[in-house]
């Protein structure tokens, strides 16, 4: 197994780990892969993956636009809104 | 003995109760919550109307297939108007404007949802204890430590123990690695994981999407085919639900299969199990033996790589799903300077504990250098899993293993994740292959908790899998 860098980690699942949690994440993290490690063992060079089990063929709808929501509905739980838009802090300068 | 949906719907029809009678008697236990198994219990007067409709319809002789019934609903499930949270701060304030096609059938078929249940947060725990909202006990008590509050199993903890407490008559819960048969189990009752594909998955807050599915928990196996029923239909929706043609699940039920059946029991599910739970078996095979069921033993190669499998593919999919989570739409925002502030603030305070454990892995087992080593391996190690079931049902028709290696354990008992996850050691292997699994109660330990077995059957087999739990249960005629 291979070293866990922590801050590498969170930075990448977008999580500002306290200071004093960044070490119990870590050996829990390394307990876990430790754990699942033993899939190691078995030979499955020649498996393929197996991404959806039933493995059936994904039906089609016909092309037809059809209605959900109103704009209102769409940003009714947004938290901060201007007019008919999210607002967040300025992105561009 | 709790009344099943057949029984409420025969005095409905009868008149000897109407549906608002029906309906206080479950709302009257719903409000107190005394078990915290709702997030949210709908107000006094929020079913006033449709229970009048439903009233009218029995009234003319022309009931829906689940009018009137009282329902409690999963806290993952996304309900127009209601609250929806997936038991976690990031979403304490989200309110759906839209229904999941689940609920929405349950709604076209009558049903009255007299609240949204707690369950572990996102889904993500075998034990209930990880819900925002606080800890949700189970009904059942230890005749032994009558007084310590035990865990309704999880992640449908709430689901089942309002079924059990009788605040609902029924609970929609979801599935993921065991969470409708496991808390179904711990807590006495019937719950039902379809095969994967069958009930859509659209509008389910997404946890691990080529596992989850929706199902029953229920007081038998009778209502879990009503249930089964009313949600179980393709969906356009959903990119993984299944056309197939669905079969009446409720119609001869409780008729005589006219073939020999052959159930298997594998031998290495059993290894090192505590005597109450082996005699569960010993039991449902000595009572099914007399009706020309045959029982053989058989044996996996893969069991010992289930539970790993499932922590690689499960949080990998669960910290894709929850990237979504960025407090600019919708849910909690956290204040920051910039964009990439509000992003790492709200994550961080949005998320508990076991979910920002399994983000963590997720991204580890899918982050650069590691995806091959990790989550590919685990996707071919899991057709692996599949296959080893397809050896096994290539010579018996179903397969017959405990739910759970264990009673339910004392609220705050398993503090580390490891041993959390060793509780969902049966009810895996059975999800990774997508395969139907219902849980159904067999007796008691010595402590007098619930135990139950688990039945497994071939993709799409539901109809003969229900057939099968109502022969087990009605020979195993669990009552105190």
């Amino acid at each position: 197994m291979s070293d866990i860098d922590i801050k590498r980690i969170s930075n990448l699942a977008k999580l500002n780990l306290p200071k004093e949690k960044e070490t119990f994440y870590e050996n829990s993290l390394k307990d876990i892969i430790q754990w699942v490690d033993n899939l190691k063992k078995i030979d499955t060079d020649i498996i393929e993956p197996l991404h959806n089990v039933t493995e059936t063929t994904v039906s089609i709808r016909t092309d037809k636009v059809e209605k959900y929501n109103s704009v209102e509905d769409v940003l009714i739980n947004a938290p901060d809104r201007a007019q008919n838009f999210f607002k967040v802090p300025k992105v561009v300068e | 003995m709790k009344k099943s949906i057949s029984q409420i719907k025969k005095s409905l029809q009868d008149k000897s109760i109407s549906v608002n009678e029906l309906y206080q008697e479950y709302f009257s236990i719903a409000k107190k919550n005394s078990h915290n198994s709702f997030n949210f219990v709908v107000n006094e007067n929020y079913n006033d109307h449709n229970i009048q409709l439903s009233q009218s319809r029995y009234d003319s002789g022309k009931p829906l297939p689940l009018d009137g019934i009282p329902l409690g609903i999963k806290d993952l499930f996304c309900t127009k108007g209601i609250r929806t949270t997936a038991s976690s701060k990031i979403l304490s304030n989200f309110i759906p404007q839209y229904e999941s096609f689940v609920t929405q059938q349950l709604i076209n078929d009558g049903s009255l949802f007299i609240g949204k249940n707690n369950c572990d947060e996102f889904a993500m725990g075998s034990s209930n204890e990880t819900s925002y909202f606080g800890p949700v006990i189970n009904p059942r008590k230890s005749k032994n430590a009558p007084n310590d509050n035990f865990v309704p199993g999880g992640s449908s903890g709430g689901s089942a123990a309002s079924v059990a407490e009788g605040a609902c008559v029924a609970s929609i819960g979801t599935d993921t690695g065991g969470s409708i048969r496991q808390p179904a189990s711990l807590c006495g009752l019937v719950g039902l994981k379809p095969t994967f594909g069958s009930c859509s998955r659209w509008g389910i807050i997404a946890f691990a999407s080529s596992l989850d599915q929706a199902g029953p928990i229920t007081n038998c196996v009778e209502d879990a085919a009503y249930i089964l029923n009313s949600i179980n239909k393709h969906d356009f929706n959903d990119s993984t639900s299944s056309n197939h043609q669905r079969d009446d699940y409720v119609t001869n039920l409780h008729t005589k299969f006219d073939q020999s059946i052959k159930i298997g029991i594998p031998k290495d599910y059993l290894k090192d199990l505590n005597s109450d739970v082996i005699q569960q078996i010993e039991k449902t095979k000595k009572v099914l033996s007399k009706h020309n069921i045959e029982f053989v033993d058989v044996e996996f190669t893969t069991t010992d790589y289930a539970l790993s499998t499932y922590y690689i593919i499960a949080p990998a999919e669960a910290s894709s799903n929850l990237a979504r989570y960025d407090g600019i739409r919708y849910g909690l925002r956290e204040d920051g300077k910039n964009l990439d502030e509000i992003y790492l603030n709200t994550r961080t305070s949005g998320f508990g504990e076991e979910v920002t454990r399994r983000i963590l892995i997720g991204t580890y087992v899918l982050s650069a250098g590691y995806y091959d080593a990790y989550y590919r391996k685990a996707q071919k190690v899991r057709r692996l899993i599949k296959n080893d079931f397809q050896r096994i049902f290539q010579d018996v028709d179903f397969i017959l293993t405990p739910t759970t290696p264990n009673e339910a354990f004392k609220i705050g008992d398993k503090l580390d994740p490891i041993s959390m996850y060793m509780n969902d050691v049966f009810t895996v292997p059975t999800s990774l292959a997508g395969l139907p699994g219902i849980s159904l109660p067999s007796g008691l330990s010595s402590n007098g908790l619930p135990l139950g077995i688990q039945i497994i059957g071939n993709y799409f087999q539901e109809k003969n899998l229900l057939k099968l739990a109502l022969l087990a249960e009605k020979e195993l005629a669990f009552n105190e």
